[in-house]
């Protein structure tokens, strides 16, 4: 029984893993934590939905779709809003993020309405193995999710750009005064971020339903996965994404499941009174 | 001698905040120029300036004959001109060899080579190449940084106080690999606190304060100088 809450904790910790990845490294490497994280998910979970509902394609297909999509309207935003306030403080920056987030969710609620929507897909019946209910679609997101966290890590510390990306987001004067391009390293670290919010958008919207609160449900898990991780570190996002999806799921065990989110804050409050470095922070 | 940098009454600060008030300056092909000056006298704005991190609002910078007020710092890299900052000046997050690549960004090619080069000029960092910058030891920080620079076959190094903050013998190992870079055939410009040891190091030193230059000469000249002594080099 709890072994199935586990389970489940798992899925949902990989599904986070890829926001909270995004959202750890572009408050790194831009030094403010863009809270339009959260409407990203969204964005790419009604992409998805209107190329699988609307155009008729495969999920596969729209999931694809739904990536290039958010990427591109994370790089808009960043053109528009963050670009023009490269210098200001964070917080400012921090504010107009959570300012973008209206916008995107109203345009979203305006396009759409505020039904509770699902995809299109086959239904597939859950196997049951060891006791455990294990669905088809749930493997395939934490696949997905698993093949999507080692591209990102072998892209970081094996490429070039990778290597640019983390200088980048280490030491920027440093980074500009060795000729590295850091406006265009800044504008690949978006689309990135953008990708991978948009792809854990359309996993959610899978796993549960799609409405325009759907990012909006999701960040401050996000925001604690990235703080228990330790801000700017990928591993530490990844296993931050799991400690908080799995104590989410399992704590509904022993608390109502209308306080599931509360969870999240509580994470939160004890990294910053414990351990404000996160768990990757232990190095320095 | 043939100028490698020229530069003529520069002007720069920050905002409104004006530092540089008429800076002169010149670096031959192949020289050591050593500057001194008290501290806040603008010789790291100097050289942020010259790396393209400042835009100079008056005044000429001529590089190899091409003129550098206001090129960005890529461009100022790309033309062989390095700049070795005082602080921060490796990624303390990435490791020894990252950094090297780092270092190299903009040169083409043969970049092995230059690592292998770098790394037996300063062996300390070849047993180290996947450590984290960041958990280096201050000297070994300052070679790293050194070698940084040399990833890109530089023309003129701008190294703004390599030995601040060591031990007597590091500095000296600093102020030796200094020389041999030096004998490269790469041209010098050392700030440094330093000033007895920078001022013997160097063909010709520049004594800035308040801005400006105040004296030029050559280095064992500005070191018996019986005013500077008083005023900048405490007795
Ligand atoms: N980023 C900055 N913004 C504003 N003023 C600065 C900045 N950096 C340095 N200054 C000021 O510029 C003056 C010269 O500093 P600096 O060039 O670092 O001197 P030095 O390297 O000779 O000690 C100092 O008065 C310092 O306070
Ligand atoms: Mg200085």
């Amino acid at each position: 029984m709890s072994a199935q809450y586990l389970f489940n904790g798992i899925v949902t910790g990989g599904i986070l893993a890829l926001p909270a990845v995004a959202f750890s490294l572009l408050w790194k490497l831009l030094r403010f934590p863009n809270f339009a994280v959260s409407a990203y998910l969204t964005v790419g979970a009604f992409a998805a939905l209107t190329a699988n509902r609307g155009l008729g394609w495969p999920l596969a297909s729209a999931w694809l779709g739904a990536l290039a999509v958010t990427a591109l309207v994370a790089w808009l935003v960043d053109r528009v809003t963050f670009r023009p306030m490269r210098a200001r403080r964070p917080f400012s920056l921090a504010i107009a993020s959570i300012g973008v987030t209206f916008v995107l969710e109203n345009v979203i609620r305006f396009v759409w309405g505020n039904d509770f929507r699902a995809y299109d897909v086959p239904v597939t019946r859950a196997m049951t193995w060891a006791g455990l209910r294990i669905g088809r679609e749930q493997l395939d997101i934490l696949g997905v999710a698993v093949a999507l966290m080692l591209l990102a890590q072998i892209f970081l510390t094996r490429t070039r750009l990778g290597i640019a990306m983390r200088a980048t987001a280490d030491n920027p004067p440093l980074a500009t005064v060795k000729g590295v391009p850091t406006e265009r390293v800044i504008g690949l670290a978006t689309l990135g971020g953008g990708a991978l919010a948009g792809g854990a958008g359309v996993f959610l919207g899978l796993d549960t339903s799609i409405d325009p609160l759907l990012g909006a449900g999701l960040i401050i898990s996000v925001f604690a996965a990235a703080i228990l991780g330790g801000i700017g570190s990928a591993p530490g996002a990844l296993a931050g994404a799991l400690i908080v999806g799995i104590v989410e799921e399992v704590g509904t065990l022993v608390i109502p499941p209308t306080y599931k989110s509360a969870i999240g804050f509580f994470i939160i409050l004890v990294v910053l009174l414990v351990r404000p470095t996160g768990l990757a922070g232990a190095r320095t | 001698m043939t100028a490698l940098l020229e530069i003529e009454d520069l002007h720069a600060g920050y905002g409104d905040h004006e530092i540089l008030r008429g800076v002169g300056l010149r670096v031959d092909e192949g020289e050591i120029v050593t500057i001194i000056g008290p501290n806040g006298a603008g010789k790291s704005t100097l050289l942020k300036t010259l790396a393209g991190l400042i835009r100079p609002t008056a005044g000429s910078i001529s590089f190899r004959g091409r003129t550098l007020a206001g090129a960005r710092p890529d461009a100022v890299i790309r033309l062989g001109l390095c700049y070795v900052p005082q602080e921060a000046n490796v990624f303390g997050a990435l490791s020894v060899e990252e950094n090297l690549a780092m270092g190299g960004w903009v040169a083409s090619g043969a970049r092995e080579a230059r690592v292998r080069e770098v790394l037996e000029l300063f062996p300390a960092l070849a047993g180290r190449r996947r450590q984290r910058a960041g958990s280096l030891s201050g000297g070994e920080r300052q070679m790293l940084a050194l070698g940084m620079a040399l990833m890109v076959e530089p023309a003129l190094l701008l190294l703004d106080e390599p030995s601040a903050g060591l031990a007597p013998a590091l500095q000296r190992l600093i102020f030796d690999r200094v020389r041999e870079i030096n004998a490269r055939g790469i041209g010098i410009v050392l700030v440094e606190q330093n000033a007895r040891e920078s001022l013997r190091l160097c063909r010709r030193g520049y004594v800035l304060a308040m801005g400006r230059t105040q004296a030029e000469g050559p280095g064992t000249a500005l070191l018996e100088d019986a005013d500077i002594r008083r005023l900048y080099l405490g007795g």
